[in-house]
């Protein structure tokens, strides 16, 4: 299986009724590993189904394939159904580039900041 | 240190000056992969190297077409074949020209369907809305055709499918309009 590490950290926002997330990508997601771990995110995102912001840190993050793609168009369908928001942070060239080729960018709002990100996350 | 056929110490026997490919010849590599995702990954290094050394394409352009033989392989490996098959991938390149891959399997998976068949799905696909419900079915539509100007499927006489896929370092024909100025493979800059 090829390496894939997601950590899921609370972000403090100081509301009670909306739940913020940063996760850190680090690796590649690929064939051999992208179901697994899309499951630890749709687990998130049924614990709080309603108004759960999502800040996806992709510094670190080498490559994604296409289904991985479908998984992360799959959660932003659920968390803005429920209210949330999910913004892209730090991006790498490749993947950003093929995000936007697939059409992805145009939901989802990227940043070259974590700072940027959370301030338009919480916006 | 140099041998008397001109090439360093150590460089592989019958190796010669004469022998390395020149810009205008086709440099040809064949490999052959079991049917196992697993091994996707040392195939998405050896594109990335072989085109970043070996071609003029630019270095995001070595990144697509990790990508492109990334869901090319996937494809024949979850469609195509079954476990403990075989696949190949046949790179093609023409240095200052083009660049082409072909991804061949043996048809001998459950989902295999014909290049016809293929085809029209991913005519169809290629317009759709991305929030389409699907986690699947993006790979060839929106990547591998996006970003290829040549893509063909093809029936093979064992029941398998093989896939070319084609792109040209500078052929005007197939420039396309990116932030007011012509597509260059060679120096192209995200937006």
């Amino acid at each position: 299986m090829t390496d894939i590490n997601i950590i899921i950290e609370e972000m403090a926002i100081g509301s009670a009724d909306k739940s913020a997330k940063i996760l850190t990508f680090k690796g590649q997601l690929d064939e051999t590993n992208v179901d697994e771990k899309a499951k630890e995110i749709y687990a998130l995102i049924e614990q709080t189904p309603k108004n759960l912001y999502l800040l996806f840190d992709f510094e670190n993050l080498e490559y994604m394939n296409s289904k991985s793609i479908g998984y992360l168009t799959d959660w932003y369908s659920k968390v803005t159904e429920g209210g949330g928001k999910v913004v892209i942070a730090k991006a790498r060239p490749n993947i950003l580039d093929i995000l936007e080729v697939v059409g992805l960018t145009q939901l989802v709002s990227c940043f070259p900041t974590l700072d940027e990100a959370k301030l338009a996350l919480l916006s | 240190m140099e041998t008397n056929n001109g090439m360093p110490d150590g460089s592989p026997k019958g190796l010669t000056q004469e022998n390395i490919p020149k810009n205008d010849q086709v440099i040809e590599i064949t490999i052959t992969l079991p049917t196992q995702a697993y091994f996707l990954s040392g195939i998405r290094d050896f594109t990335l190297n072989l085109i970043k050394n070996t071609s003029d394409f630019s270095e995001q352009w070595a990144y697509r077409f990790q990508s492109i033989v990334d869901e090319l392989c996937n494809n024949a490996i979850e469609h195509g074949s079954r476990g403990g098959d075989l696949i190949s991938i046949v790179f093609q390149n023409a240095p200052s020209e083009y660049i082409q891959i072909l991804v061949s399997d043996h048809g001998s998976g459950n989902t295999h369907m014909k290049a016809e068949e293929i085809n029209k799905i991913v005519n169809e696909r290629r317009e759709q809305n991305i929030l389409n419900g699907l986690i699947r079915g993006r790979g060839l539509p929106k990547i591998v055709s996006e970003w290829t100007d040549e893509l063909e499927f093809m029936n093979n006489p064992d029941g398998g499918i093989t896939v070319r896929v084609r792109k040209y370092l500078n052929d005007p024909k197939f420039q396309k309009e990116i932030g007011g100025g012509l597509e260059n493979p060679s120096h192209i800059v995200l937006n």
